[in-house]
Order: C-alpha cells, then structure tokens, then sequence
C-alpha cells in the first residue's frame, strides 16, 4: 500500500458504486434496485435479518453475480474482474469458518500467503497483525481452544493480513460480551486511521452509531437511506428542555402555538423544523418567565432513523 | 536504579511488496494442503498415520534390496522378490492413505466454513481443485515413488557393478515415474471427487474404499470364469491404472491379466481412464461452481 492510501488521494473515485443492483433468487428478491455511491471511510450496512447484507457481500466479492444492474468496489467492475477485486478486499464471515486443529499463526499466514503475500512477508505480517488484534500470546495455540472473542480477533486479523483496501465485516460483534464488543469497535474504529476502508454489516445500529462515518440502509433489498451518521442524527429535529418543576406549563403553552411538545421523563421535547421554531420556544420561555436550565439538540438515534425512513419507504 | 522504558504500539504496518495473483493464491493452498495432509504444523499424532503407512509401503523395498546384500557373495542366481513393475501397484497401505488423505484435505473446508474465506481470496473454483487434487496426487506419487528410489538405489548399491546396473536399467528411470503419475493422477482424482461429495471424512474415506473394493469384486465375478480376457475387466477402478502401468512396462496389457485377452486392451483401458479422470473432475467442478453462480 502506498502512503497516498493513507491520506485517501488513492483515488478519487468512491469506494462502492452500485448502480440499479439487483438480485433475485427463485421465489426471493434479495436486492432490488439498489443505486447508490459510498465514500471511503467506516460504512455501516445496516438492516434486519433477511435485508440483503450477505447478499450484498457476496456481490461486492464477485461470488454472486447480479440479476440486473452493476457493482464497481475501489473504481473496479466485479463482473469483469472479480478476481482484481478480491485482491483489494478482506472479508470477516459472521459464521465460524477457522480450521480449529491449527494454529492462529499458521492460519492467518496461509490466508495471507492465498492473498497473494510471499511465504515469508506473510509469516511476518500474520504475527504483525496477530499482534495488533490483541492475540500475540496466543498466536501458537490451535483455534479449537479458542474463546468466541478470540475467535472473532482471529477472523479480523485474517481479513486484515493482505493489507486491503476495503475490509467486509459481518456482525463483527456477533457472540462477543460487552468487553469484548467494545473491544472489537475500538478495533474496527482504528482500521480508518490505517488506511483501511470498513463496510460493516450489522443490526446493531449502536455499533454503527459508534464506529461509522456513513451509514447505509437497506430493508427489503431496498435502499432506505445512505447519508454520513451525524447528517442522519441532526436530521432528527427534537429539542429537550429543562425548565424545572414548570415542564407541563410549558408543554400546553406550546401546544398551543401549535407545535408538537411533551413532557418525558420531567423534560420537555419539542419537535422543530427549523431555526424559527427555536426563536418561538425561545419567545414563550421569556413570556412566561421560566428559567432555562438547559436547551439541547436530541439526536435520535439510528434505530428511530431506520423504523422511519422503513415506514414511509414506498 | 530508576527503571526506564515505553510501551509501544507497533501500530499496523502496510505491506508494499511483491503480491502474487492467481497463480500464487493456487500455489499458496496446494502447499497448505500438501503440508496438512502430511501432518506438517499439525500435532503428532497427525504425523502418524501418513509416515507410518510410508513406512510400510517402504519395507518391501527394503527387505529386497536386504536380501540381495546377504546373498551378494554367493553362486546363486540374484533373488528378485518384487520388481519394479510390481511396485508400481495397488498395496492396502496405498488404499488406506488415499482414503486417508483425500478426504483430509478437502472435507474440513467445507464442515468448518473455511470455503468462504478462500474464495473471498484471488482464486476460483477450478483453482481450488486444482490446488487440492494437486497436493493429493503429489502426494500419492511421492508415497509410491520414494520406495522405488529405495529400491533402485539399493538394487544398485548391491550389484556387482553399480554403473553397469544403472547402464541396465536405465528405463526405469523413466517408466517408474511415468507410471506412478499415472497411478498417482488417477487415485487422487477419484478421491478427491468422492470425497467432495460429504463433509464428514470417516463418510468420504468409506466411500473411497467401498468404491475400490466393490468394483474390485463385481469385476472379478464378471471375469472369473471368462477365458481370453473380458471387457469386465474395466469395471475394477482399482486395478484400471495396472492395465496402463503394464503398457508402460511392457507395451501392452499383460497377458495373465483379466484384460489381456481383450482386444485393444490398452487403448480400452486408457479410454476408461480418461473417462473416470474427467468424470471425477466434471463433479469437483459440479461441486466447487457455486463460487461462480
């Protein structure tokens, strides 16, 4: 990898460009339509099970091919150059999928020798990047004794090994505690500054909301919507204000204006649409001379974004 | 004493070497399955099994070329318990190895779910087969050829003159290997493909023997009681590659062989060969396409 990778002048062109993707399997449309453009950076794919993710992989690696329509990964057609595109990828499985009678230090080195590594360079990187995922100790114990973290540690390193540009994870944080879920996303969170691109599936949008610059949804096999996540976050529109014991004065105050207000929890939420619907909740705490402990932005989060975008998806 | 130091964070380093394409993923995975096989990396007691039945398949030589040492002295004619075209055959050692070995190789990948892993790396699904059945048949050939280097080596340490003996049997140097490819090609192909069928190995290994011996058997009913030869003869996928190994040794079917009498006997049998050789690689194929679907 050249250091042009690491500062994203590689190319210029995004990462993922599908264009009208479509997949049907007899009697199941597992994507329909999809068309969109994906930057470089932390992708979250986000969607219920059954909404097209593995699918969608297993396009993005050329071991489908599309019905109609057609996907290009790093500026490279899959359907003319599957085997290119592969080169450039990794690829985390969410399933169990390590030979456990060997050793992680000779599997994450075979895969790295199939990436098309020297024997020698990927023997090295393999306890390089062994090490960086947190398994240096145990590198020389077979996988079989493995914990599922350990595991899960093991596939990403097999994933990273050939040095890809774009690394496919699938519910990377599947089976994991909550240790060693934080433990993964900070893993995952790291793989950006390497110069590395994530496309991480999931259904754990507090994965996504925490490790992801851009999220993308897909329900169906429809695309619900693609967007950088503090975009889909601001877009919410609810403030929460904190007026003290006068919440519910307040609330039927701004009903009145009309505008949507309740009282949750002792606080006051306010949707807006806006920054003269602001001035107004501003205008009405001054009327009625309530002080104002705090006004902040509510940023719902991805979980409301899909349940909405999925509603009124046609 | 003050005690200094830092923890570092080697961080991720990128590689920018040489990458190899297809051709190297093929070759990366042929000596991954050559090096599983064999038990290489691997506990001991998966080095038992192949060294063992290596060592059997060994001592014949051994024993023989024994024999010829101890009786080098003496006014007898040379006692030849095994010859080379002998050797070149079908030993319940070499059975139980390819039942061993083929299902080795191919059937963890697919009961562990390592298939997606490898093909998300720069190989297809002909690749695969080719890397598998590669290591499987170099395998068989180096199981089936080593001994004969024993015994020619020994054969010719024990001669009264080891150049003349080489100047004797120089043929050897070519039909021994010639043959044991065939062998060697014909066993892993067959292995391999019954193999791909499961993914349990103790299935797969059944499978493989059953295969040899029951063909062995309805071959040997069908051609007991047939005199000058009998096209039943091409039934028995265990002995089929003797036919062809006696082509190369002699120019043609041995004639106390079932197919001796048969005309064509040679050609039929290299007809039949090319069949199963292509019919067990149209399954792999069959089996390994959905990479590509």
């Amino acid at each position: 990898m050249s250091p042009d990778r690491l500062s994203g002048d590689v190319d210029a062109g995004p990462l993922l460009r599908l264009d009208r993707l479509t997949k049907r399997y007899p009697g199941v449309t597992a994507l329909d339509d999809l068309t969109v453009e994906v930057p470089r950076g932390r992708i979250g794919l986000v969607g219920a099970n059954g909404a097209g993710k593995t699918t969608t992989f297993r396009l993005l690696l050329g071991l489908a091919h599309p019905t109609e329509g057609s996907v290009e990964v790093c500026g490279i057609d899959v359907a003319a150059d599957p085997i290119g595109v592969r080169t450039r990828l990794g690829y985390m499985p969410e399933h169990d999928c390590l030979p456990l009678d060997q050793t992680a230090a000779d599997v994450v080195a075979t895969f790295g020798e199939l990436s098309g590594l020297p024997a020698r360079a990927a023997r090295q990187r393999a306890s390089d990047i062994l090490d960086l995922v947190g398994l240096d100790e145990a590198r020389f114990r077979p996988i079989g004794g493995f914990s599922t973290g350990m595991r899960q540690r093991t596939k990403l390193a097999q994933a990273l090994v050939g040095d890809p540009e774009l690394v496919l994870l699938d519910e990377p944080t599947a089976g994991l505690d909550p240790l060693g879920r934080e433990e993964m996303l900070a893993l995952v969170a790291r793989l950006g500054t390497f110069g590395i691109s994530v496309l991480m599936a999931t259904h754990l949008l507090d994965d996504v909301q925490q490790v992801c610059d851009h999220v993308l949804m897909i329900d169906g096999g429809r695309l619900v919507v693609f967007g950088a996540t503090d975009s889909l976050l601001e877009r919410t529109g609810r403030i929460t204000i904190d007026v003290g014991v006068a919440g519910a004065q307040l609330v039927e105050r701004l009903r009145a204006v009309p505008l949507a207000a309740a009282l949750v929890e002792g606080l006051v939420e306010v949707d807006v649409d806006g920054d003269h619907h602001l001035d107004v909740v501003r205008d009405v705490i001054a009327e009625l001379g309530l002080p104002l402990h705090r006004l902040t932005t509510r940023l719902t989060s991805l979980d409301e974004v899909f349940l909405d975008r999925a509603s009124v998806r046609p | 004493m003050s005690l200094t130091g830092a923890v570092y964070d080697r961080g991720y380093r990128p590689y920018d070497g040489a990458r190899g394409a297809r051709g190297a993923a093929t070759l990366a995975l042929y000596k991954a399955s050559m090096r599983r096989a064999l038990g290489l990396r691997r506990s001991w007691r998966q080095k038992i099994a192949p060294f063992v039945l290596l060592g059997v398949v060994t001592i014949p030589a051994i024993v023989n070329v024994g024999i010829g040492y101890v009786t080098r002295d003496q006014l007898i004619d040379r006692i030849e318990l095994i010859t080379y075209r002998d050797y070149v055959g079908v030993s319940s050692a070499l059975l139980l190895f390819v039942a061993l070995v083929a299902p080795d190789v191919i059937c963890p990948d697919r009961r562990q779910h390592v298939l997606p892993l490898m093909f998300a790396r720069p190989l297809s699904g002909p690749d695969y087969v080719l890397a598998k059945v590669g290591a499987v048949a170099t395998i068989l050939f180096l199981f089936s050829f080593l001994p004969q280097v024993v015994l020619f080596l020994g054969n010719m340490l024990v001669s009264d003159g080891a150049f003349t003996y080489v100047r004797e049997h120089l043929d050897i140097v070519w039909k021994v290997p010639v043959a044991v490819a065939i062998l060697a090609v014909f066993y892993a192909v067959i292995g391999v493909a019954l193999a791909s069928l499961t993914d349990r190995r103790i299935v797969a290994g059944a499978a493989i023997i059953g295969l040899f011996l029951v063909t062995s058997i309805a071959s040997g009913i069908l051609t007991e009681n047939a005199s000058g030869g009998s096209y039943g003869a091409l039934l028995n996928v265990l002995a089929l590659p003797l036919y062809l190994r006696d082509v190369v040794f002699l120019g043609h079917v041995d004639p106390v062989e079932p197919l001796g009498g048969v005309a064509h006997g040679g050609l039929l049998a290299a007809a039949v060969y090319v069949a199963i050789v292509a019919a067990g690689a149209g399954v792999l194929l069959w089996r390994y396409r959905w990479v590509e679907r």
